[in-house]
């Protein structure tokens, strides 16, 4: 129908597996895995509402495990992924991962993303004492399960932790916020967070001048801009997910209104990077694609490999950020156990990980507090120049960076 | 045909048996799982057809009693620690009575058919999702069901959960079977085609509506409690989302929603798709080409998968049985008006029994009044004509005879019974019965059934075999048994003016009201009709006949009642009111007027 | 109590969001009324067309008005020949919700083949561009969709009510037989109508492009409110879809403004069901 033609991203797609499993990027000096290959499942949401993180994931895990393979696989071994398609179904997450361990067979298994897909596959991971290794849990209390461990670092209750960071970071510039205007998407992990958002404000003595819950999904936001600009904070905090925040900004700006600082909790980023009116935003990261992070292990040939291949792959805002590196960090986690505690037993992979913590594209991470979670890692990043820098704490900011607060 | 039916009703139960063993077998876990996916989905489209696939109610609200028997297990199991399967009936329950609750109110209302009842459950289901968010119930953060403990029925979890969707979707089948074989599914049937005929011909359309509502929601609200576990966690997103009410519509339709087994069919197919192409680097590919693969299917089968299967099979049999099929055909000359057995005579004395009382009966539409206290006396066994010029009242007077429309003012007595608040369902039952005069045949059902549904739901109110029967006979009686299984629109228009006689007659009326079943027909098929209605006074039928035929009036009539401007003009004995020069003129204004 | 302002403010937000519902609706209201032909691949066909105002938009820099230009006949075309293949398989109410289906996903996954299943957003310096008419402001670009959907609704209505080929479709829509007996080209007209309507679907997508941001799944978003819009707009009836839109619309916003957001579906909705129960003689 249309006639618009693109170089096919799946061939290179295809060309990515091929290069994965002949491990072709095997780095001279170190010996390339051979024999059977470590087969890892998981599921990704790659076509439905979550379709749009699927890509972001599946890049990202498939950089890692070419980059495993190019040092020493698993224990020598190569690794495949059996990469599954949830259609963004939480009851399709479930069979699914079911049919990876009791059909497929895979030794390993690693974890989808979004609160509900996540909570499905930790149940059949339970049921066959898998060990479970997530990235995007917003909800720690939630994961009950004895061996499931978070790759990106929440913290154990970042409701009362990541607040702290975010009013820390206003409470650090000249003209402190006096009042908060929260609002935010029914979406449990947006909503987990606003209300801690909400109790850590009113402890500090912030006039909560305005808090609201929405319906996850809601396409228009005139009304709420207008009771947003009624109510004209001095911060205004935003638990959108996804369009919700170019939404709310251009509805606003409808209105003349532009707030004085605006806080999005998980935002697509690159929508709102490239925006008119999202400049300036403030909002949550574990890592950009810069200086301190570029010092870490693993973090600039991940930078750099990822943008060429979302590039390819036509994503339109190409830069590595917390969500790319969280399932890279899945890896980790996963390549540091086996190789470390030698041994592909779940079990032995749990204790070791309990134990030793690993090094990630997060830094030293540990599960030895609540619900396996270890110290908390949540930044604040703002958009400058149309690209997210971390801000906040000021030393993970890049060099010459600051938060800058009109 | 017993001992056939024993051996397959032993069959069913056998296969069924061998699949609740399966999780035994030893397959992998997914097989359970993806099993358990598909039962759900069959019981969830197959109970959504029971109200909007047999009765043409098509509700895009079932994510509302889906829902709310999620969110009702979710809730007891979760915060009340009620066992988890003492949570199911609460979950059914809480469906139904939800349904029941709609259904009290919209069935009422005339109106609310077709598409306004799909606006209204799907408002429905907008409102319930919202009460649910915003309430403790959920409150929007979900509520996590993964660490409720389920009863261990068999030895995996897994297996656990296949077991009780496979109980699910037998039982959602064998009542969808029970029902679409029964009163209830006949009557479901009728009122998919013509809701106000299969009302007037006896059938309580508003409780059967409301008790099929009850049963489609009971069942979803329990596949909704089993699911709650199956998923984890739960969000109203998900539940309430698009998905449930979409696809059970989507399964009905390919598969069929009017057959029992249509929907289950439907099911299995799409529920089956969703695995086709799960693998990561076909996933958007597999979605289109299964798309592609339903857009396809639904074109070459428009009606369904079943009913295609179902019409072909028929179809291939009668070719086969073709000749002796002909040669059963009755010959339509020597039949004659079946009577039952002790049936009384009781036309040869002179009448003198009241059947119908009507006293000053007004009806009013509006402003308009079609009928200004009209009083009329119906003896036993006569034939009564009612004539008038066109406008005057007469149809009005029959729809407000069999209840079709409430009174304004006035009554109406059978045997010396106040009929005239019954619902019209009510009084077909007493022994009332009309035809239409443009024929109002129930388009899905075979002429057989049509006939014996009258049967069934009329004042004769017979049993399943017993109405078969009684339909044939009555078949024979109009001359319409060779076609007892085509449906009505194969008929030509004076054998479709037969099958109206022939519902009518079979619910074995006391009192038998005739809309103008001359019209259309040729003198020869007159004439024949003629006799037709004096067989059926020779058994003591008592007829009201609305005409224009003169002739046929005054042929068969023993009184006339003439009708004006909606009162009544003249009444008396046949040759005496068409001899009347006011009732002459009156015809005679209307033509000079018209 | 909410002031007066934001009030007004949130009004003229939901009766210009409620003219986009009814642009979405408009197409399928008149193939569901006139054609009998409940046609889900409205919506998925509303976002090919935006997809496409995006990709001409940033890509080639064509302004989104020549792309409704080039997109509208194409989108015409489509139409006819949908209404061809159904004609010919004879699809009734029923399969075309199936057929139609089957035709969103195609396209669905089509769209994110071609465009990846991330959110696109067509940034435009008018997007944001407002009227100030007092203390209420009005958004240039819902004030536009809203204008051409009041436009595209009266001109069909015009063309359905005073043309001899409008009042062939009524009357075809109500009683086929009735109109082959009076010698209605009821084929020929049908495939005009299911043009306009893809057409229609091919304005509304330019809108949205503007309006809104994209995504492939964005598609099944709009389901739920656009079919009770064009329910309460009675079938086939342009300016009943455009006002059922606005009724929706003003009803959510001043929910959403007055009582809390989460709330809103609620109470457009509980106004709906008593509207429905109610039953005044304009429904």
């Amino acid at each position: 129908m249309t006639r618009i033609t693109r170089p096919w991203r799946r061939r290179h797609v295809l060309a990515g597996m091929a290069g994965a499993l002949s491990a072709g990027l095997a780095s001279a000096g170190r010996a390339a895995p051979s024999g059977q290959p470590v087969r890892v499942g998981s599921t990704l949401s790659l076509t439905g509402p979550l379709a749009q993180t699927g890509i972001v994931h599946k890049i990202a895990g498939e950089i890692a495990v070419e980059l495993i393979n190019s040092r020493n696989g698993l224990l020598g071994r190569p690794v495949e992924w059996v990469l599954l398609d949830d259609q963004s179904k939480p009851e399709v997450t479930r069979s699914l991962y079911e049919k990876l361990i009791t059909v497929d067979k895979v030794e390993l298994i690693t974890g989808p993303y979004a609160t509900a897909p996540i909570l499905s596959a930790m149940g059949v991971a339970q049921r066959y004492q898998k060990l479970f290794l997530q990235s995007s849990m917003g909800i720690p209390k939630h994961l009950t399960y004895e061996m499931a461990f978070p790759a990106t670092p929440f913290g154990p209750e970042p409701n009362k932790s990541y607040p702290k960071v975010v009013l820390d970071a206003m409470a650090g510039t000249p003209t402190p916020p006096k009042s908060i205007a929260i609002l935010t998407s029914k979406f449990p992990s947006a909503q987990f967070m606003a209300e801690g958002t909400r109790d850590v404000a009113k402890e500090r003595g912030l006039n909560v001048a305005l808090y609201l819950e929405y319906e996850f999904g809601t396409r228009d936001f005139g009304a709420i801009a207008a009771r947003v600009k009624d109510a004209n904070a001095d911060f205004l905090w935003l638990g959108a997910l996804g369009l919700d925040s170019n939404l709310l900004l251009e509805a606003m700006k409808k209105l003349d209104y532009t707030p004085k600082r605006h806080f999005h909790l998980y935002p697509a980023p690159g929508p709102l990077a490239l925006s008119p009116d999202g400049d300036l935003a403030l909002s949550s990261t574990f890592l950009e694609p810069a200086p301190p992070f570029t010092d870490r292990a693993d973090v600039p040939q991940l930078a750099a490999m990822y943008k060429e291949r979302a590039t390819k792959a036509n994503v339109p805002y190409a830069e590595l950020d917390a969500q790319g590196a969280g399932m890279y960090s899945q890896w980790q986690l996963l390549e540091q156990a086996v190789n470390g505690a030698k041994s592909l037993d779940d079990k032995v992979l749990a204790q070791w990980l309990k134990k030793n913590g690993a090094d990630t594209v997060f830094g030293k991470q540990r599960f030895d507090g609540a619900f396996n979670h270890g110290e908390p890692g949540q930044m604040v990043r703002q958009v400058q120049n149309k690209k997210w820098v971390v801000v906040w704490p000021t030393q993970f900011a890049p060099p010459g960076v600051k938060l800058i607060a009109p | 045909m017993t001992a056939q039916r024993t051996i397959s009703g032993a069959g069913v139960a056998a296969g069924v048996g061998l699949l609740a063993l399966l999780p035994l077998a030893g397959l992998p876990a997914f097989y359970d799982s993806f099993l358990y996916m598909i039962f759900y989905w069959i019981s969830l489209a197959t109970s959504w057809a029971i109200l909007s696939g047999f009765a043409g109610y098509f509700s895009f609200g079932h994510a509302a009693f889906f829902g709310a028997g999620m969110y009702t297990t979710a809730t007891l199991s979760t915060k009340f620690g009620v066992p988890f399967l003492v949570t199911l009936p609460a979950a059914a329950a809480v469906a139904a009575a939800l349904a029941f609750g709609i259904g009290a109110v919209v069935f009422r209302l005339k109106r609310l058919r077709g598409e306004l009842f799909a606006l209204l459950t799907l408002a429905v289901s907008f409102v319930v999702a919202t009460i649910i968010l915003n309430t403790a119930i959920d409150g929007g953060a979900g509520v996590l069901t993964s660490s409720v403990s389920v009863p261990r029925l068999m030895p995996t979890p897994s297996g656990t959960i296949y077991l009780l969707g496979l109980i699910m979707c037998v039982g959602t089948l064998a009542i969808t079977y029970a029902i679409a074989h029964s009163r209830l599914g006949l009557g479901l049937f009728a009122i998919h085609d013509d809701e106000d005929v299969a009302e007037v011909k006896g059938i309580p359309t508003f409780r059967y509506k409301l008790i099929a509502f009850a049963v489609s929601a009971a069942i979803a609200g329990a596949v909704g409690g089993v699911h709650a576990i199956y998923v984890g966690f739960l969000t109203v997103s998900e539940t309430f989302g698009i998905s449930v009410p979409l696809y059970v519509v989507l399964m009905s339709v390919l598969g069929g929603a009017r057959h029992w087994l249509g929907p289950a069919v439907g099911a299995a197919i799409i529920a089956a798709s969703l695995y086709a192409f799960t693998s990561g680097e076909q996933a958007m590919i597999g979605r289109g080409i299964v798309a592609f693969i339903l857009v396809v299917a639904i074109l070459i089968l428009p009606e369904g998968i079943v009913p295609s299967l179902r019409r072909w099979w028929q179809r291939r049999q009668s070719r086969r049985a073709a000749p002796p099929a002909m040669a059963d055909a009755p010959g339509i000359a020597t039949v004659t008006a079946p009577r039952e057995a002790g049936a009384t005579v009781a036309n040869l004395h002179p009448p003198t029994r009241v059947v119908l009382e009507v006293g000053d009966v007004h009806k009013a539409f509006g402003g308009l009044h079609a009928l200004r206290g009209v009083t009329l006396d119906i003896r036993e066994g006569e034939i009564l004509g009612l004539v008038g010029p066109n406008g005057s009242g007469k149809t009005t007077l029959i729809n407000v005879i069999t209840g079709h429309f409430p009174l304004t003012s006035g009554s109406i007595r059978l045997d010396g019974m106040e009929i005239g608040n019954l619902a019209a369902h009510e009084i077909a039952a007493r022994g009332v019965a009309r035809t239409y005069q443009i024929p109002r045949p129930f388009t899905h059902l075979t002429v057989l059934d049509n006939v014996a549904l009258a049967a069934a739901f009329g004042a004769a109110d017979l049993g399943r075999a017993a109405s078969l029967v009684e339909a044939r006979r009555w078949l024979d009686f109009t001359g319409l048994r060779a076609k007892e299984n085509v449906l009505p629109a194969d008929l030509n228009l004076h054998e479709r003016k037969f099958l109206e006689l022939a519902r009518a007659l079979a619910a074995r009326p006391r009192l038998l009201l005739l809309d103008e079943v001359l019209s259309g027909l040729n003198p020869a098929e007159i004439d024949r009709a003629i006799g037709m209605i004096r067989e059926i006074r020779a058994q003591g039928t008592t007829i009201v006949f609305v005409e224009h035929l003169m002739r046929a009036v005054v042929e068969l009539c023993d009184r006339i009642a003439v009708l004006n401007e909606g009162a009544l003009f003249a009444l008396g004995e046949a040759g005496a009111v068409m001899r009347d020069p006011r009732v002459v003129s009156i015809y005679l204004g209307k033509a000079h007027a018209a | 109590m909410p002031s007066m302002t934001l009030l007004g403010q949130s009004l003229v937000s939901g009766v210009l969001l409620g003219g986009l519902y009814g642009l979405v609706a408009l197409g399928l209201s008149l193939s569901w009324g006139l054609l009998r032909l409940v046609n889900l691949a409205h919506f998925a066909l509303a976002f090919l067309g935006a997809y496409l105002v995006y990709h001409l938009g940033t890509v080639w820099h064509v302004p989104p008005w020549w792309a409704v230009l080039l997109i509208a006949p194409l989108f015409f075309v489509f139409g006819v020949l949908q209404h061809a293949v159904f004609l010919y398989f004879r699809v009734t109410e029923l399969t075309s919700l199936l057929a139609t289906f089957g035709i969103s996903v195609i396209i669905e996954s089509a769209l994110q083949w071609i465009w990846t299943a991330d959110f696109r957003r067509f940034e435009t310096h008018y997007a944001s561009t407002s009227l100030k008419v007092g203390p209420i402001y009005v958004p240039v670009i819902e004030l536009l969709a809203c204008i051409a959907a009041a436009a595209l609704a009266w001109v069909t209505w015009a063309w359905l009510r005073w043309t001899y080929v409008g009042k062939a479709l009524r009357a075809a829509a109500e009683d086929p037989e009735i109109a082959v007996a009076f010698g209605i080209n009821r084929r020929g007209l049908a495939f005009v109508l299911s043009g306009v309507c893809a057409a229609y679907a091919g304005v509304a997508g330019a809108f949205i492009a503007l309006i809104s941001t994209l995504a492939p799944s964005q598609i099944w978003t709009w389901l739920g409110v656009v079919f009770a819009v064009v329910i309460i707009g009675r079938l086939g009836n342009p300016l009943g879809a455009l006002a059922a839109g606005v009724l929706i619309g003003a009803a959510e916003s001043v929910a959403m403004a007055t009582f809390s957001p989460a709330w809103a579906p609620v109470v457009s909705f509980s106004v709906l069901i008593v509207l429905l129960l109610w039953q005044p003689d304009w429904l």
